[in-house]
């Protein structure tokens, strides 16, 4: 039991992660400082949320890349109406009517997909195209920095604060505890609900699952539904955290998502991948990031590294595969051949 | 006879203008080991799925239990108690042994949550009826096949199965574990629990039948209690002919000329080693031995899908250098592989255009556009001279049979014209009838001239076709024999021995 776990994509995840941390520690000491954890940890908030919501979809073998728009247009929608009404109140209205809106939204893509039978990556396409088209064309096509004057303080609303040196004060952002919240709810329903196991059974083998009972389609639309709200809550947080809401905000972020959840061992064509696993590889790219900025490294480079690890990631798999067949075949002649 | 289970009576069931059942009847009775015989198309596919519900019946009764039905739904024979166990045994690779097998039980309860104890519980007891024990966490797409069979017969079990359908379930298995397969047949029937086992393989129905029942063309020929049925009998009955063993017309072997291929201290680590034979025009020569022996391996060698390390391939006298199978085509070599769906055919072209997919360069015109015209006569001449059963070469080559989607491989080898051809496993999953076809077919191209190198482990097969036949035995060739010298239980003692002789003792 105990050398399986040092076998597992996480246990990869994290020691590249560890790795990478040791190394530019050493050339940039200000890399280990709690000001330097919490800006990343900041960074990495509204990526942990999306990329919650979008692994039990990529568990049950779907690519979904609409996320993005649902938590532009669910964001923003909700912001220019209310602002549109005079509200000047704090960010719960916010999140209430974003996450109806982003459920809806998620819904709608799991109804084409149940429905009509529809490839879940063909659906999330044309959503994705379709919903940014609508926020630019029906709601408005240029940033709002217009917040209402409840909100204004909750980007700088800390856990604690640390002073620094060269960043000032800063401190750990009470979003942080959102990302625990759904990340162990995440966990707690992968694993020990039906419907959770079921996630896994669409993956490993959709016929087998619809033959064995599961309500196949009533687990795809509640996974659309929670990919929904968690893209609903990232697009608001995110607005509050940079203090502005933007019509095609995250518009290139979507395969940085499904980046991290591959990353973590989750699997393009389902049946893998876990909460952990998940959590690992949306820090691994945000470190990366930084890593490559505090070693003086051009940013460009990120997209490259990242590309880089994740060749490598994809083709361990293979590579294990190939390694069995050859040692399984040697060892049933090796015994008797040597004359 | 004892209690019965489950009775069918005046089965009939169209599809279309096809009549797949015509007016069957059939019983099963409480722990017994009933089999259904037939060859591809002759109705048992279409009986297991009205015994489960699948398929209403056009006319005809269902009885399960004593209870009458006119209508049966999957979900009324599974209460009934009636599993079928596919052959991909509906089960879920990504998952846990214990979690596949407690799954259904979870779900018929309509539990919301999962208890993992629970699940490991139900898993354990579950492998204990069957005296097996399987690692619980172990992930099922890193099991053997045979182990993936016990994960379903336990499954099968745990639903308070009845009557538990197997279809073709030793198609992939090694003789091993076909034997452990019986042990646990025979340990369901002492618990009551009837098996109706669909195969078409002859020897094991004879070895596990307690009453076997053969269907020809959607009728039912014949149901027997098993003692005193012997293979040829239902090779009968399943054909409609007698495929007569004893008055095969082999070709003369020319033995003066030069020999077409010879194989000279050919060695790949790992794999064979001083690997000698020649073959004449007009020759059969068959190679068998257990997976792993090596014979694969050569196979591919000969054909420039693996490299040998040293030693020398003569054709008709020169030697070659094969790196590629272009190298091997080039020679005139041939090579039907093992797993013609994966190997060999392009399931969703037409027949058509996999026969002509080695030649064609040769059906192109002047700016590389394809003759269709001549594509067509190619295609007709094929589908003629190998008789494959198709209306139409235009059809993709996933509408054929088994038996027939081989001809189509071996069409499209033989339409390159080669000299030397190697079939590996040429009738692996096919039934009796086109079995004995493709052998016809052997001797036939063997008397054109061609030398042919057989692969195989059916030891009849061997017997029936080949002039001599080398037992490979741990990457090395063992014996000859010649086909005069030896029987077929001879050969059989000679390749299991080889198995024991070298046991991981």
């Amino acid at each position: 039991m105990h050398y399986k776990i040092l076998k597992t994509n996480e246990f990869i995840v994290f020691l590249i992660l560890v790795g990478l941390s040791i190394v530019v520690g050493a050339v940039n000491p200000a890399f280990f400082s709690l000001a330097t954890l919490f800006d990343t940890l900041r960074g990495s908030i509204v990526y942990f949320i999306m990329a919650f919501g979008l692994l039990p979809l990529m568990i049950a073998g779907g690519i979904d890349i609409s996320f993005v728009a649902i938590a532009a247009v669910s964001s923003y929608a909700t912001h220019m109406f209310l602002i549109g009404r005079g509200y000047q109140g704090g960010v719960l209205p916010y999140f209430l009517i974003a996450c109806t809106i982003g459920v809806s939204m998620g819904l709608l893509n799991g109804l084409l997909v149940t429905r009509f039978n529809l490839p879940i990556f063909d659906v999330s396409l044309a959503a994705y195209t379709m919903w940014y088209g609508f926020n630019l064309f029906f709601i408005g096509a240029t940033a709002n920095f217009d917040l209402p004057r409840g909100t204004i303080g909750y980007y700088a609303r800390f856990l604690f604060t640390v002073k620094d040196p060269f960043a000032g004060t800063t401190g750990l952002h009470v979003s942080i505890i959102y990302v625990i919240g759904i990340g162990l709810l995440m966990w707690w329903f992968l694993k020990y609900t039906t419907i959770g196991r079921g996630v896994y059974a669409i993956g490993g083998n959709r016929e087998v699952a619809i033959r064995s009972g599961f309500p196949v389609s009533r687990v795809l639309l509640i996974i659309f539904g929670i990919m929904g709200l968690m893209s609903a809550i990232a697009g608001v947080t995110m607005a509050f955290l940079s203090r502005n809401f933007n019509p095609v905000i995250f518009i290139n972020q979507p395969l940085d998502v499904l980046a991290a959840i591959i990353l973590g061992g989750a699997s393009i064509t389902g049946g893998r991948g876990t909460v952990v696993g998940t959590s690992l590889g949306v820090l691994l790219i945000q470190v990366i990031n930084r890593a490559l900025i505090l070693t003086g490294i051009p940013v460009e480079w990120q997209r490259l590294v990242v590309g880089l690890i994740l060749i490598l990631f994809t083709s361990i798999p293979a590579l294990r595969e190939q390694r069995a067949k050859h040692t399984s075949h040697t060892t049933e002649i090796a015994q008797t051949d040597q004359p | 006879m004892a209690e019965e289970v489950l009775r069918v009576e005046n089965i009939s069931k169209k599809f279309g203008g096809v009549t797949a059942l015509n007016n069957v009847s059939m019983a099963v009775a409480r722990g017994e080991t009933c089999c259904l015989v037939g060859e591809n198309g002759s109705g048992k596919s279409t009986m297991i799925k009205i015994i489960s519900g699948v398929y209403t019946p056009d006319t005809g009764d269902i009885y399960i239990n004593g209870h009458h039905y006119k209508k049966l739904t999957p979900i009324e024979s599974i209460r009934e108690g009636i599993q079928v166990i596919y052959q991909d045994f509906s089960l879920f690779p990504n998952l846990t042994v214990a979690e596949n097998i407690s799954i259904n039980q979870q779900l018929a309860n309509g539990k919301q949550l999962i208890r993992w104890k629970e699940i490991n519980r139900i898993a354990e007891e579950g492998l204990a009826r069957i005296n097996v024990s399987l690692p619980l966490d172990a992930i099922v797409e890193t099991l053997t096949t045979a182990d993936r069979q016990l994960i379903a017969i336990v499954k099968a079990m745990l639903a308070n199965a009845r009557i538990i359908i197997m279809d073709e379930p030793t198609t992939a298995l090694t003789q091993k574990e076909i034997t452990s397969l019986f042990k646990i047949i025979d340990d369901l029937k002492n618990r009551g629990i009837s098996t109706l086992f669909v195969s078409h393989k002859l020897n094991e129905v004879a070895e596990i039948a307690d009453r076997t029942i053969i269907f020809r063309n959607g009728m039912k020929v014949m149901e027997q209690d098993a003692k005193g049925l012997d293979v040829k009998t239902m090779e009968y009955y399943m054909t409609g002919r007698k495929i007569d063993k004893e008055a095969i017309s082999f070709s003369k072997v020319d033995a003066v000329s030069i020999s077409l291929l010879r194989v000279e201290n050919l060695n790949l680590k790992n794999c064979y080693f001083n690997i000698n034979f020649d073959l004449k025009p007009g020759e059969v020569l068959g190679i068998t031995g257990l997976l792993g022996s090596g014979r694969t391996e050569l196979a591919l060698s000969l054909f420039g899908l693996m490299l040998a390390e040293s030693g020398k391939i003569l054709v008709r006298g020169k030697e070659v250098k094969i790196h590629s199978p272009k190298d091997a085509c080039d020679q005139g070599i041939a090579y039907v592989p093992e797993d013609r769906i994966r190997e060999g055919l392009f399931l969703d072209q037409s027949i058509n255009d996999n026969m002509v997919v080695s030649i064609i360069d040769r059906m192109a015109g002047r700016f590389g556009f394809l003759k269709e015209k001549q594509k067509r006569a190619e295609g007709k001449k094929w589908i003629q001279r190998l008789e494959i059963k198709t209306p139409s070469g235009v059809l993709a080559a996933k509408s054929l049979s088994g038996g027939n989607q081989q001809r189509v491989v071996l069409a499209k080898w033989m339409a390159s014209n080669p000299k030397i051809l190697i079939l590996n496993g040429p009738t692996v999953g096919v039934d009796v009838g086109s079995k004995a076809d493709i052998h016809n077919l052997i001797r036939s191209l063997a008397n054109q001239g061609l030398g042919i190198l057989l692969i195989s482990d059916d030891i009849p097969e061997l017997i029936q076709t080949c002039h001599r036949i080398l037992l490979m035995r741990n990457g090395r060739i063992a014996k000859e024999f010649k086909r005069e010298d030896i029987t077929e239980s001879q050969l059989y003692i000679e390749l299991i021995g080889a198995s024991a002789n070298n046991g991981r003792a």
